[in-house]
């Protein structure tokens, strides 16, 4: 009974029962890892940091993290953002135009890459909350048109970049870890207070719960929503530069793409739904990490990445099964049903 | 009714703008110069931009009027592109497949019309070759065979190499891999430890060679199917602590810019070229078609193996 | 009268939408103004069509399928492999059907049996099609047999120069039917009423969950049929073909004045707003001369004018009745 009180604390605390799958999920395959891939545990201290396998997937995780934490808000106000892929494109070139074509340095090229970004990002938000446009539409447009500006900014070419700033970001290492992980807690913890510590986070929580109600409430439903595809843009920004820099290239046509999906998918495995209201960001995080260790299992194991989608969507399935009130009662009846001494 | 008015207002101009002078196309088909077709696969490398810049500045130097069309990787567009160009009535249509399957329909279409097709840089899967002119393009399979046998040669015959594949179902990756196969057949020490795909990535390059660094320590050379996954894996090589060039050879294919780059810093070790500058040779290969030549099924454009040790004087020339 | 009106205002956009595009590509560019560009648009956008009449339902019943593309690309490379192995096509083309429809069906059954959100369903379906279309083959290959090379050759002239092929005349049959099964049939009006308010159509005794998974397994089945088509365009399979083209075909259901949101919409407004899209990339072949980037952000902006025309239309319909 006190376990059983102190885990339910602990699973509100990451954010609903539902966070258990997701742990379970990703429990299951690093056990898979553990059997079938050589070493996957291994870590060593080289050259003042820390390195091994669990350390690429924290690193290259990072990315559908940053862009997680701006999809969870988006989802929790109903919306979804498709957008996020191609801004991640848009900022790359803007920073890699910034650096080379536009000579400046990464201290003022890196905030103009974020500061238009969030500003191209918050144009869905202006177009869903002002003019009513569907959030897959709007998201659609700026998805469509962000990749093709990407490619304009840099001509089609794939930029290299030889700062040492935007390398740093991308592929340095802080406190023996990547220091995208820092970022990703630096953001999480932003968006934490932003959202636990204002009334910003209830107001996502009410736009998503009941849209009409929220705006006789007084609450600033359209304000809400513009802020939120903007951090969301924001959020691709910094994604967008961590994964120019960790190439240290900037490549508009294919940085990004689908990631978009990955990251509905990590927020909605992390335990948030689709249909808006309560939100769970450290369970996107989750997801985000879960996403990542399956891609890295299915490199370790010689899966060609073409058929790595299928066991992607059985985890999908999987997981939203295992999430779904409706699965749960028929479990319970199930279990019920076979053992029905110990319940009586 | 008036906003409807005023908005159809609003977007006229605006296709207008975009669109221009479009009319030009048809008053030159009257005159002496030629209207041709291009339908380009897309934009996705350097090496794609450097192919599509070469026949547009072509095009320009010799007067013929262009009607580009890319279909962002899509084959479904590309052919929708070339059925355009023929209800157009161009005089000629440069093509260059995505796949090499699914064309037979579309090119009997331009038969019909008597539009003759030049492909660039991928043959096509048709049952009657007459249904094109001639394909201009570089062997994928001689071009693995060549980094093969350079690394055959520089090792001794004696090698642990990790290959990073192109996209699955690709042509130059299946002929890529098959000549570099053919090429180290011969040496019974040169064996293949792993075998992935890297999508043609640098991101996907640098994740996998990630990924394969550690489960196969031992590797002694990396052969890439494109100059973006090698730049890639060489960063994840650096990051394991090996010497990429050194401790570990690299050998890609294409060579674009950066892969120059790359090897004058000493991290690529060879790269072999297929060149996209395909324009002046499709345009040969279009006047003499248009004048009712014949020409020979294939040419095959000779691409050249470039060592470390060139690459310092030949980056200046390199134009992509 | 006046309801019918009003219901009728976005479509009447779309079509006027689609005549002035028409007219303007014609002025601009000799030759676009013939029949044969008319035919090409129905034989070029015959599959995406097809795709769009079946998710134009979907999309009715308040659902989305993102599946599409990925089921299309499974259909194209099965039927060549099973050909290639030395199967009748009809035999191949029916397995297809069915396994395609089951797909559907299958998703459907989960997003109305568990209550699962129809967009994350289908994105698992994208995924697991799309991967077992690769793991069918992964390089495309040629449909080779003389039944279908006859069949891909069929074509009705309807001027000099101008052909319907079969592809062509598939897609105006599935709109025929698509339109007839909306407006006729109790599965239509089940649809509408659905995707206007679940929750009352429950309460008036309508089958819910049959009808949702109906709409899947329709939408699966268009997906595969398009795949056939595609099949008989192009003579051949390839497991990467249509990707996007979900996004296209929710573009295409969209413009045509279908409401995400669902209930209010029609089959005709999805052949209109098709017909738009390709006319749109007709006029961009027939230029020639824009850059592939800009080419993307034109699509966009022509995308979102229409969106906006139909909003500033059902406004101005809703304020003066």
């Amino acid at each position: 009974m006190k376990t059983d009180s102190a885990w339910k604390a602990i699973s509100t605390w990451f954010g609903g029962g539902s966070i258990i799958w997701t742990l379970l999920g990703l429990a299951l395959l690093l056990l898979v890892d553990a059997v079938w891939v050589k070493d996957f545990f291994t870590l060593e201290w080289r050259d003042g940091h820390l390195y091994g396998t669990p350390v690429d997937i924290l690193h290259q995780g990072s990315k559908v993290m940053l862009l997680a934490l701006g999809m969870t808000l988006v989802i929790a106000t109903g919306g979804v953002d498709l957008s996020v892929g191609s801004l991640m494109a848009v900022a790359g070139a803007i920073a890699a135009w910034a650096l080379t074509a536009g000579g400046m340095s990464a201290a003022s090229a890196l905030p103009l890459a974020l500061l238009v970004t969030t500003l191209i990002g918050s144009l869905s938000g202006l177009l869903v909350a002002v003019l009513g446009v569907q959030p897959i539409v709007a998201t659609l447009v700026v998805m469509v048109a962000g990749r093709g500006i990407a490619m304009l900014v840099t001509g089609g070419q794939i930029l290299t970049l030889q700062d040492p700033t935007l390398r740093f970001i991308g592929g340095g290492y802080f406190l023996g870890l990547p220091f995208t992980v820092t970022l990703v807690v630096a953001l999480l913890a932003l968006t934490l207070f932003l959202t636990r510590r204002t009334a910003f986070g209830l107001f996502i929580e009410a736009t998503g719960d009941n849209e009409t109600a929220s705006r006789f409430c007084g609450v600033p439903v359209r304000l809400v929503k513009v802020l939120v595809y903007a951090f969301s843009g924001f959020c691709a920004a910094l994604a967008g530069i961590v994964a120019t820099g960790n190439i240290h290239a900037a490549d508009s046509a294919r940085v990004g793409e689908m990631m978009e999906l990955d990251a509905i998918f990590a927020v909605v495995v992390g335990g948030t739904a689709l249909t808006g209201g309560r939100f769970h960001l450290l369970g996107s995080l989750l997801g985000a990490l879960l996403i990542q260790t399956l891609t890295t299992t299915m490199y370790n194991l010689g899966v060609p990445p073409t058929v790595a989608p299928v066991p992607k969507a059985v985890v999908i399935v999987l997981v939203c099964l295992l999430q779904s009130p409706v699965f749960q009662a028929r479990l319970r009846t199930w279990k019920k049903a076979k053992t029905p001494e110990v319940t009586a | 009714m008036k906003k409807r008015a005023l908005l159809l207002l609003a977007l006229t101009p605006f296709l207008l703008t975009q669109c221009g002078d479009g009319s030009k196309g048809g008053d030159s088909s009257s005159s002496n110069s030629l209207t041709i077709g291009f339908a380009q696969a897309g934009a996705e490398s350097a090496w794609r931009t450097a192919e599509t810049e070469s026949i547009t500045r072509e095009a320009e130097q010799r007067g013929v009027t262009l009607k580009f069309s890319d279909a962002q990787g899509k084959q479904e567009n590309q052919i929708k592109a070339v059925r355009g160009f023929i209800a157009q009535g161009v005089d000629a249509i440069i093509l260059a497949p995505i796949v090499e399957t699914g064309w037979e329909p579309v090119l009997k279409e331009a038969q019909r019309a008597e539009i003759p097709v030049v492909l660039v840089d991928r043959g096509v899967q048709v049952s009657d070759d007459g249904l094109y002119a001639t394909l201009i393009a570089s062997d994928f399979v001689a071009e693995g065979q060549m980094a093969a046998d350079w690394l055959a040669k520089k090792t001794g015959g004696k090698a642990n190499i990790i290959e990073l594949q192109g996209t699955p179902g690709a042509a130059p990756a299946i002929d890529r891999k098959k000549g570099f196969e053919q090429g180290i057949a011969a040496h019974p020490e040169m064996k293949i430890i792993a075998s992935q795909s890297g999508d043609f990535r640098r991101s996907q390059g640098k994740e996998v060679m990630e990924a394969l660094v550690k489960a196969h320590p031992n590797l002694t050379a990396v052969y890439a199917h494109n100059d973006d996954m090698a730049l890639g894996a060489i960063q994840a090589l650096e990051a394991a602590g090996k010497k990429p060039g050194t401790d570990v050879l690299v050998v890609s294919i294409d060579g674009v810019k950066d892969a120059f780059i790359a090897m004058k810093d000493g991290q690529l070790n060879c790269t072999v070229e297929c060149n996209p500058l395909l324009g002046p040779n499709a345009f040969d290969a279009v006047e003499k078609a248009v004048a009712g030549e014949t020409l020979p099924k294939k040419t095959v454009v000779q691409d050249r193996l470039f060592e470390a040790s060139q690459a310092a004087a030949e980056l200046p020339n390199r134009q992509y | 009268m006046r309801l019918l009106r009003r219901q009728h205002i976005p479509l009447l956009a779309t079509v006027g939408m689609l005549i002035v595009l028409f007219s303007v590509a014609s002025a601009l560019y000799p030759g676009f103004a013939s029949l044969r560009v008319v035919a090409n648009l129905f034989s070029d956008n015959a599959f995406l069509g097809i795709v769009a009449v079946g998710m134009t339902f979907v999309i009715l019943s308040g659902g989305i399928d993102l599946s599409v593309g990925a089921v299309l690309a499974f259909t194209t490379i099965l039927i060549a492999s099973l050909v290639g192995a030395g199967w009748h096509p009809l035999l191949a083309i029916s397995v297809a059907l069915v396994l395609g429809s089951g797909f559907g069906a299958a998703m459907g059954w989960l997003i109305h049996r568990f209550i699962l959100p129809p967009f994350l369903v289908t994105l698992a379906g994208m995924f697991f099609a799309r991967g077992m279309a690769f793991l069918v083959q992964a390089q495309s290959a040629v449909v080779s047999h003389p039944f279908y090379d006859a069949l891909g050759d069929l074509r009705l002239q309807i001027g000099p120069k101008a052909y319907l092929p079969i592809t062509a005349l598939l897609f105006l049959l599935v709109v025929l039917v698509g339109i007839v099964i909306a407006r006729r049939s109790r599965f239509g009006r089940a649809v509408y009423a659905i995707g206007g308010a679940e929750a009352s159509a429950l309460m008036m005794g309508l089958p819910v969950g049959r009808t949702k998974v109906r709409v899947y397994a329709l939408s699966g089945f268009c997906a595969s049929l398009g795949g056939v088509a595609a099949t008989l365009y192009m003579g051949s399979g390839n497991p990467a073909m249509g990707s996007g083209l979900e996004l296209d075909a929710i573009a295409a259901v969209v413009i045509g004045g279908t409401l995400l949101t669902g209930g209010v919409g029609s089959v005709f407004g999805t052949l209109a707003g098709v017909l738009i899209f390709g006319t749109i990339q007709s006029a961009l072949v027939f230029d020639g001369r824009l850059n592939s980037w800009w080419l993307r952000i034109v699509i966009a902006s022509l995308l979102l004018a229409f969106i906006l025309l139909q909003k500033a239309l059902a406004r101005s319909a809703s304020a003066h009745p």
